[in-house]
């Protein structure tokens, strides 16, 4: 008699118990990796938190003076002391223009440029407020600390309530960070020639990298001689995927800037460094995609009387493409986020201005994320997490560019 | 010798219809056998029961087309097997036919019992029938062991066969001219003796079907007029 | 008789060392289905392959002897291998379309050797190309479609209309058949009857009732000797070598 919910004489009850424990294994593996990547993000966020708004002080500056003689910095430090006369000590004035950026002078020499109609009279500007302020304005300042150990004093304390008081004083979205560029000033800190820079440097990279790694992995899987060479070919560039980056870095340093004399932090010179890096990984990644076509196209193709050539570009490559642009794309992800071999060219520098072109110093997210982690300012620490989060903004970008991508050209197979 | 199949199967099918026309065969020389008896000491029960028996002979014959048409549907047979398996279709028609020449044989002792015997043609008749069993005997072994140099003999000795059907012929003449009256037992007779000449004749079929199983070649038959042997 | 199109004189082939092929001579005739059969392992494949020299593609493969088609000797350093695959398709035993539309497949081979100068020529040489294929009734109206949304057996007929669009003087079969289903395998039976009238046709099957169906010479192959070579008709009734009728019997040899 067959009884098929026997349970003894198949080992069942062991197998079912094993089936179980690998089940469990594997939910928990899962689930601790989502875990530490929820306390990761939920750590990032939380320390971001603060510059997504911003506190701006409402100042009266007569503009009316003519900016040759009286500087801008100037002009904003009477505009202060008139909104409060009655400060009048040296120490004091100090402290009543610390409630400003110290930067700035270089807001309203922003603002009158893009609106000259502001010149030649009393305006109320909203400049950004010092980064202690803005601290304080959070809460993030412990007040019950003697005044000496606090970066605010009780006086701006007390001006920062009137000012709330009366309206002058307000938290607004933090565009600034997004489109300024780097400063010694947290406050007015952007990221934006960071993301410019790393923007240049990754197409200089994918430029180079995309069209050589492919046609180096085409002709090194369909073309080369099988022989000793291609054998020796084939284990150096897996090597190659293995050095550490700094060592390309050094490279870049010798020879780039070195020999070839390019210009020093450019991204002209940062893509080269990165695309010598990126090579191997995508040469791999290629050579994988094009063996796991299926022989009988290419195959049809040359019964048909295709010249290799033909058949490889016309049949192997298309179907290959969307593995290449997988690796392609893993390729870059590790380019972006590579800082030691720009450290070497030069990008490590402190640099202010959006880079224009290619030619240009400029600098990168993840250099940008080591000098804001290094300052010990505690704004710069909230900077520092809003980078990364850019930079994981940047690459789950490049992520889904590349789903789409495949997906696109996967449908025709 | 051919190798055996590799499915068993189709050798023991094949070998089913070999042991069948075998069988088949060894009837029909007992009813040629008894149908001859009964022509010598009359016996109408025996007569009725080879009359009877000749549908068993026919039950044969179709057994046999029938494991040759399965055999073609299962095992699509090429070359020898082909042979092999079209051959006996043709063996068993022949040997039915030869069924029916004894059966035939057996009726008209009914009519010859009551007409005053004959008995030197009759003599000769016996003959006949010994022969013709023997070669009967003869091209079932032969069939049976594929043997195309028995096949071959037993068309030599239906020569023999001819010569006594001619001597019979001759001798009914004769006795025609003498003694009319007794002219309808002597067609009798001659009816009887062109039973066992054709029997003799599709002896030789068989033999020729035995060859052809062996080697593929028709022995009577061409194809190209050139080839007509004009000694024969 | 006509003259044979395709001449082999003691073939040999190799793998490395070891010997697939040994001293074949074989004539091809023309506008005849010629099938080559055998055990596997046999060579039959091999030999096929050799005719069009897909072998060059495997490195450790070589061959010598001599394998002329119409008179010209195919090794020859003068021939140019892409014309001659141009002239000797193949059609193999996985149906292999090009993840491609159906238009695209058949007009591949004419696009590669700019066999037509208009577009409308190229339009109609598919139609035609799909017509003798047996195929246009069913695709006629869907040729934008990809090749590989089609059943087995008509993507088989894809790959036979896209090998006849270039004309070439002979088509190469490997087992066309043994991927396909009863009904497919018929319809691509019939086919290659109607082809043979403008094409030769060498065919490797395993089956021999197939081979004795559509060939009218047949070639019996065993442990890369040519056994035995004749009409087909003559094989499989009287063939004259016992390891030719123990192959077609069936039996142990």
């Amino acid at each position: 008699m067959i009884d098929l919910t026997k349970q003894s004489g198949f080992n069942l009850p062991g197998r079912h118990r094993a089936e179980k424990r690998f089940q469990w294994a594997g939910r928990s593996a899962i689930a601790i990796s989502l875990l530490f990547l929820a306390i990761m993000v939920g750590t990032i966020f939380r320390d971001a938190s603060g510059v997504f708004r911003q506190t701006q002080i409402a100042v009266q500056v007569d503009l009316s003076a003519d900016p040759a003689s009286v500087s801008y910095g100037r002009m904003v430090k009477a505009g202060l002391r008139g909104m409060f006369p009655d400060v009048t000590s040296r120490r004091d004035k100090k402290r009543l223009y610390n409630l400003v950026s110290s930067e700035g002078s270089f807001e309203v020499a922003r603002m009158v440029t893009e609106n000259p109609d502001l010149m030649g009279g009393t305006q109320t500007l909203w400049l950004t407020a010092s980064d202690d302020l803005d601290l304080y304005v959070r809460g993030k300042v412990d007040t019950t600390l003697p005044e000496r150990q606090r970066r605010i004093s009780d006086a701006e304390i007390a001006w920062v309530g009137e000012l709330q008081a009366t309206g002058q004083l307000r938290r607004v979205i933090n565009w600034g960070f997004l489109t300024g560029g780097d400063s010694r000033e947290p406050e007015l800190a952007g990221i934006l020639s960071a993301l410019v820079g790393s923007a240049y440097s990754l197409a200089v990279c994918f430029a180079l990298s995309f069209p050589i790694g492919i046609g180096a992995a085409i002709y090194l899987e369909e073309f080369a001689p099988a022989n000793r060479l291609s054998d020796l070919i084939e284990v150096n560039i897996n090597n190659l995927a293995a050095v550490p980056s700094i060592v390309f870095g050094l490279l870049g340093l010798s020879i780039f800037l070195g020999y070839m004399g390019l210009p020093r932090s450019s991204p002209l010179v940062g893509g080269m460094v990165l695309a010598l890096m990126t090579l191997p990984t995508i040469i791999i990644a290629a050579r994988a995609a094009l063996r796991a076509v299926p022989p009988s196209f290419k195959e049809a193709a040359l019964a048909l009387g295709a010249s290799p050539v033909q058949a490889v570009f016309h049949h192997v490559f298309p179907v290959a493409m969307p593995g290449m642009l997988t690796g392609a794309i893993i390729g870059m992800a590790q380019a972006l986020g590579e800082t030691a071999p720009l450290l070497m060219i030069g990008m490590v520098a402190f640099i202010v201005d959006i880079p224009e072109s290619i030619l240009e110093p400029a600098t990168a997210l993840p250099v940008q994320i080591f000098l804001w982690a290094d300052s010990p300012e505690r704004a710069f620490t909230e900077k520092t997490a809003a980078a990364i989060i850019v930079l994981l903004i940047f690459l789950i970008t490049m992520n889904l560019i590349a789903i789409l991508l495949r997906r696109k050209l996967e449908t025709r197979f | 010798m051919p190798h055996q199949h590799i499915v068993k199967k189709f050798d023991k099918n094949l070998e089913k219809i070999k042991a069948t026309i075998v069988e088949m065969g060894g009837l029909v020389g007992i009813q040629v056998n008894d149908a001859t008896a009964v022509l010598l000491s009359y016996d109408a029960a025996e007569v009725d029961r080879i009359t009877a028996y000749d549908r068993i002979i026919n039950g044969l014959n179709k057994d046999i087309n029938d494991r040759a048409e399965i055999l073609i549907v299962r095992r699509q047979p090429m070359a020898l097997d082909l042979r092999q398996t079209l051959a006996p279709i043709n063996i068993a028609g022949e040997l039915e036919r030869i069924g029916d020449h004894a059966k035939s044989t057996a009726k008209r002792a009914h009519i010859i019992h009551n007409l005053p015997p004959e008995d030197a043609t009759l003599d000769m008749i016996a003959q006949m029938s010994m022969i013709t069993q023997a070669m009967l005997g003869d091209v079932l072994t032969a069939y049976a062991n594929a043997d195309i140099d028995l096949a071959a003999k037993i068309t030599e000795k239906d020569n023999e066969v001819d010569v006594l059907y001619k001597q019979i012929v001759q001798t009914v003449i004769e006795t025609l001219s003498k003694t009319p009256d007794t002219a309808e037992s002597l067609i009798h007779i001659t009816l009887i003796a062109r039973n066992f000449e054709r029997i003799g004749d599709h002896i030789c079929n068989i033999a020729r079907y035995v060859h052809q199983i062996a080697t593929g070649e028709d022995l009577k038959a061409s194809v190209d007029p050139a080839d007509l042997r004009m000694d024969k | 008789m006509a003259d044979p199109i395709v001449t082999a004189r003691g073939v040999d082939i190799f793998y490395d060392t070891t010997q697939a092929i040994i001293n074949v001579d074989l004539d091809i005739l023309p506008n005849k289905v010629t099938a080559l059969i055998g055990p596997s392992g046999c060579g039959k494949s091999t030999f096929l392959r050799a005719i069009n020299r897909m072998n060059d593609l495997i490195p450790i493969c070589r061959m010598t002897g001599e394998m002329k088609i119409a008179g010209q000797d195919i090794y020859d350093p003068k021939v140019d291998v892409v014309a001659l695959r141009a002239q000797v398709g193949m059609v193999f035993q996985k149906p292999n379309p090009f993840p491609k539309s159906i238009f695209e497949n058949v007009a591949y081979g004419l696009k590669i050797h700019k066999m037509t100068t208009s577009k409308t020529e190229l339009q109609d040489r598919v139609e035609w190309s799909l017509k003798n294929a047996g195929l246009w009734d069913e695709v006629a109206d869907r040729l934008d479609q990809p090749g590989n949304s089609l059943s087995g057996g008509q993507q088989q007929r894809l790959c036979i209309a896209r090998a006849i669009a270039v004309k070439p003087r002979v088509i190469l079969m490997d087992e066309p058949c043994s991927a396909l289903d009863p009904i497919a395998t018929a319809v691509v039976e019939e086919l290659i009857d109607n082809l043979r009238k403008d094409y030769t046709i060498v065919i490797v099957t395993h089956s021999m009732q197939q081979a004795a169906r559509i060939s009218q010479r047949t070639a019996f192959f065993h442990l890369g000797t040519l056994v035995e070579f004749g009409d087909t008709k003559t094989i499989f009734t009287t063939p004259v070598d016992e390891r030719t009728q123990n192959y077609i019997t069936g039996r142990i040899g």
